[in-house]
């Protein structure tokens, strides 16, 4: 699925400019230390963390997009560094399991 | 010598604490991992140092291995990784970011002695598998990630970069 067609399904916003590609899977965590042992490339990253370190580990594993859960916006330098990484940013005002659950029923596995 | 074309994968995937002393007398930082439940907070004497806490955050250790030849690397030096963000002309770690221009993200491998004065750091070996490692499935053309060792930084105080380390995870709510 496309990033633009799972903001629409999902009801994402989207906080920054993003390159339309496809994802290959989900990643959950709000550990940076666990997001670089566990999260693949291309894939789609679901968390509350908002701080640089996240950017940091998300670009070390090529990580494709973002969502911050319950509404969470990261302050604009980290968005900055995103921007310059490729990583699109989006925000959903659920929480982790509810968007788990949408994810899901949108038959992303 | 090996023909394999390694294909790393994590092994040995450890959860704890990264725990930073510093030393009053000399200035000097030292990092250890621990798994026990609580992060030690001990200060102690060794030989001429007098190590003091300074803090911890939650951390994952780990080695590598190739699924094709079985290789493992240790990796029992690195303390940690840090994105390279550093500005000063004359550091190592930017002038080699430089060269490899647009594209390619420096990573420092920290290790546990920043002082570099057991002559110690994250060796060549592991350097060279960890860039295999993180480069092996990278989709975006053009990215490339590069890992340095950390006696490369310009200075412990003075090298700027972004540690990837769950420091104050428990005030994210």
């Amino acid at each position: 699925m496309k990033l633009s067609e799972l903001a629409n399904k999902a009801g994402l916003k989207a906080i920054n400019e993003y390159k339309d590609k496809n994802f290959e899977g989900v990643y959950i965590s709000d550990m940076v230390s666990d997001i670089i042992t566990g999260a693949k490339a291309n894939t789609l990253l679901i968390t509350l963390q908002t701080h640089k370190s996240l950017i940091a580990a998300a670009n070390l594993v090529d990580v494709s997009a973002i969502v911050f859960v319950k509404g969470k916006t990261p302050a604009s330098d980290v968005i900055e560094l995103a921007d310059k990484a490729g990583i699109g940013l989006f925000v959903s005002e659920v929480d982790t399991w509810s968007m788990a659950l949408k994810l899901f029923n949108l038959g992303i596995r | 010598m090996s023909t394999c074309n390694h294909k790393w994968e994590m092994a040995d995937i450890r959860h704890g604490y990264l725990v930073m002393e510093g030393c009053p007398r000399c200035g000097g930082r030292a990092a250890f991992f621990s798994t026990e439940a609580i992060a030690p907070i001990d200060e102690y004497q060794e030989g001429d140092h007098y190590w003091v806490y300074l803090g911890s955050s939650q951390a994952t250790k780990f080695n590598l291995k190739c699924v094709e030849c079985g290789k493992r690397v240790d990796l029992d030096d690195m303390m940690g990784l840090m994105m390279s963000t550093c500005d000063d002309p004359e550091c190592a770690v930017v002038k080699i970011g430089k060269k490899e221009g647009k594209g390619t993200w420096v990573y420092v491998a920290l290790c546990a002695d920043s002082t570099h004065a057991s002559g110690k750091c994250v060796g060549a070996e592991g350097i060279k598998a960890l860039n295999e490692y993180f480069n092996q499935n990278i989709k975006v053309p053009g990215k490339k990630i590069l890992v340095v060792p950390c006696d490369q930084c310009c200075n412990i105080d003075r090298c700027k970069g972004i540690v990837i380390a769950d420091t104050g995870l428990t005030e994210i709510y």
